[in-house]
């Protein structure tokens, strides 16, 4: 018996040891942190976003410590980079949470649910010294409500057409350039170079953008279509337009491709523009990287146009401050700087801009290298200037998850076009109140 | 001083108690944090009407159980889970017994197939979907369906037509799955008393009868057990569902943790999806007890 009280004192003394250890060293990080928490003069600002690339990240770090120079300041920049998979859930918590980020990107689809939710500081005071004015109207909609602006875009970037050279010469295709030249570069003449192109070579003619245009990406497929046709998915009034006769027409139109001449990549299928397996797709500006080192000639357009013109479809993404953030005044201001003429000259490459003055200099058509100038000005600088985002909702990912169960009945060769949007204008008109 | 043994003893006691407490603290901090006060926080949330966007909790009594009833989309997901796990389940374990008893007779071989069962078990969840959808392409640009057009077969596009995709769900999980479970049914049937066998047979037992009335009966403590844990697994599934099909076609492959995420994580609205985990946990605790008790009536033989 004495033995085994021995036994239990040992592991008793033991455990002791390891909570003074463990105490005492859950002490001595108490303080490191507690002297990290004094106030000292450099300011600490952390910034949200998606892109976790080196460059982009240094530009970024440049735009912030020119502020800090403005201000006679030292800024301390930690850039938090969620994956883009993640961005939103994680960074509304983090906001919700009382350690979210000052400064943080803002997605497209987000920024109803963001402004509403009183998230986003208000920039109007902050922007007051950068020609607000520069800014259009239209590339500020989404962001603004009641007249006030709650983050400034950064990136504007319109969807176009990039095409594989090789492919249309093998089949002897007209190009976009040389149908664009002609003034017949549309919807239809699109369509027929697409099964020309499939028929002759057997290379799929389309793949939609990111060849997810059957799934995540429905709405950013049929849109340049539908819009240039005189349809729409919904308003900022609450219409619901997709089941207007031109809505109809429109979708009818890449039905068929799909269906009838078979040229598109079909739903599931792998088969990649980037990989020359296809001889067109829809793209922005960002993803024309990924054609640096492509085995094959290639070239961009843009987006055809339909009975109503040219209407294209732009892409955005934001910039915005911390509404409950510890320096809110700052983080508005270096919004404000990081959105201003030189900056936004500074990352036109990457990321079109939204400011008139940046788009209309020559510098922003020279502005990617991958890119010629006079296709820079008709794809991308043209298309901003009349383009519009997709609709917004405060319910999107409702709207977006519900609605997709419907369009799925598109997918097949005996759809009837007419009424699958019927179903989809019902339950768009559910969330329109 | 007489009772100085006496409480020696008792203070031993308490110490080896204090000591043998200390020891399992950490592991019981970890479950209390992050296994007990979530489930528990999951059925308060339940009761509340609860948006981690917009912020505002408030109490709202039954109200998610009551929106429930009314949400198209969870009468759905609910129909497809239970679909889900009827599909997988029984051919889960229809196949791992079958493998069992095959590879436990030892023939020719039984390694082999036994290292390609078990290689998906070790195969991560994402690549292994992500293969299937490669698969599973429709037209003939799919692996599966040009080996059909080799037979003369049109396949279909698997995954994007609603009477497909299901299936094509079901098929890619069991296979995943499977080994693990041959692997348990093996050591069972290796397990089975050699003597109660050769006396049956002795008896004049074979073939389907000493399955059934033999074999099945011995195997029985494990198929249940086996079962339960298949059955709670095809309810939380979640990658394959989120990789393959997204919820599709016509989200017919939308399942009730897939519907969780989608209104937890990408709608924010904690309390709703919260209630909706309740019932996810209710369906499980009711099957694992209707298993239970059944096991008495099914089993006639506990290991």
């Amino acid at each position: 018996m004495k033995n085994s009280y021995v036994h239990a004192r040992k592991p008793l003394s033991v455990l002791l040891v390891a909570l003074i250890l463990i105490v005492s060293t859950a002490a001595l990080f108490a303080a490191g942190s507690q002297e990290a928490a004094k106030p000292t003069s450099p300011v600490a600002i952390t910034i949200a976003t998606w892109t976790s690339n080196k460059d982009q990240i240094a530009l970024l770090e440049s735009f912030v410590q020119g502020f800090a120079q403005s201000k006679g300041i030292v800024i301390n920049t930690t850039f938090e980079s969620i994956p883009f998979a993640d961005y939103n859930t994680k960074l509304s918590l983090e906001l919700q949470g009382s350690g979210g980020p000052d400064v943080f990107w803002v997605l497209e689809t987000a920024a109803p649910a963001f402004i509403a939710s009183n998230l986003l500081a208000k920039l109007d005071t902050a922007m007051k010294n950068y020609e607000p004015d520069d800014l259009s109207a239209q590339a500020l909609a989404l962001w603004s409500k009641g007249g006030s602006v709650y983050a400034i875009p950064f990136s504007t970037s319109p969807f176009f057409i990039l095409y594989n050279k090789d492919l249309f010469k093998k089949a002897g295709a007209k190009s976009p350039a040389e149908l664009i030249a002609a003034g017949t570069w549309n919807w239809d003449t699109f369509r027929t170079a697409s099964k020309q192109i499939k028929d002759a070579t057997g290379v799929w003619g389309f793949q939609t953008v990111d060849g997810a245009g059957f799934e995540a990406r429905v709405l950013h497929n049929l849109a340049p279509i539908v819009r240039s046709y005189g349809g729409d998915f919904w308003t900022e009034d609450g219409k619901v337009l997709i089941n207007t006769p031109e809505s109809v027409a429109a979708v009818k139109l890449f039905h068929a491709m799909v269906y009838t001449d078979a040229s598109v990549v079909p739903p599931g299928n792998q088969s990649d523009f980037f990989a020359g397996s296809a001889a067109m797709t829809v793209g922005q500006v960002s993803r024309v990287s990924k054609l640096v080192d492509a085995g094959f000639a290639w070239g961009i357009a843009p987006m055809p146009a339909g009975p109503k013109g040219d209407v294209p479809v732009i892409g955005q993404a934001a910039i915005g401050a911390n509404a409950k953030g510890k320096n809110v005044a700052l983080a508005s201001e270096l919004v404000a700087y990081m959105t201003n003429k030189a900056s936004v000259a500074a990352m036109a490459g990457i990321w079109p801009p939204a400011r008139k003055s940046v788009l209309e200099s020559e510098s922003f058509l020279t502005s990617n290298k991958a890119i010629a100038a006079q296709d820079m000005k008709a794809a991308v600088g043209d298309s901003i200037k009349t383009g519009r985002v997709l609709p917004s909702h405060l319910q999107y990912p409702q709207i977006e998850v519900e609605s997709r169960m419907v369009f799925d009945k598109l997918w097949n060769a005996n759809a009837n076009v007419q009424s699958v949007l019927d179903e989809v204008a019902a339950v768009y008109k559910k969330y329109m109140k | 001083m007489k009772d100085t043994p006496k409480l020696t003893l008792h203070r031993m006691h308490r110490q080896e108690a204090l000591a043998g407490w200390g020891f399992i603290a950490p592991q019981m901090a970890g479950f209390f944090i992050f296994v007990l006060a979530p489930l528990v926080m999951v059925f308060v949330y339940s009761f509340q009407s609860k948006n981690l966007l917009f912020g505002g909790t408030a109490f709202y009594g039954v109200g998610n159980f009551r929106d429930l009833l009314a949400d198209p989309l969870f009468a759905k997901s609910l129909v497809n889970t239970l679909v889900f796990s009827a599909g997988v389940v029984p051919l889960n374990l229809l196949l791992a017994l079958a493998l069992a008893l095959y590879l436990g007779k030892g023939a020719y071989g039984t390694r082999f197939v036994r290292s390609i069962i078990f290689l998906p078990v070790v195969t991560s969840g994402v690549a292994w979907a992500i293969v299937w959808k490669y698969l599973l392409q429709g037209g003939t640009a799919g692996p599966v369906n040009w080996f059909l057009d080799q037979l003369g077969i049109a396949g279909p596009n698997w995954l994007f037509e609603k009477g497909w995709a299901m299936g094509s769900v079901v098929v890619s999980r069991v296979l995943k799955n499977l080994g693990m479970n041959v692997l348990i049914f093996m050591g069972a049937v290796l397990n089975m008393p050699p003597d109660v066998l050769e006396a049956a047979r002795l008896d004049g037992s074979k073939g389907l009868h000493l399955f059934w009335r033999i074999k099945l009966p011995l195997l029985m403590p494990t198929v249940l057990m086996v079962s339960i844990v298949t059955i709670i697994g095809s309810m939380r599934v979640f990658d394959t569902i989120k990789l393959m099909t997204d919820g599709g076609p016509e989200g017919s492959t939308m399942v009730l943790v897939y519907y969780i995420y989608h209104q937890a994580f990408k709608m924010f609205n904690t309390g709703y999806a919260s209630s909706i985990a309740v019932v996810l946990f209710i369906i499980v605790l009711v099957l694992t007890i209707a298993q239970w008790s059944l096991r008495k009536k099914v089993s006639y033989y506990e290991a």
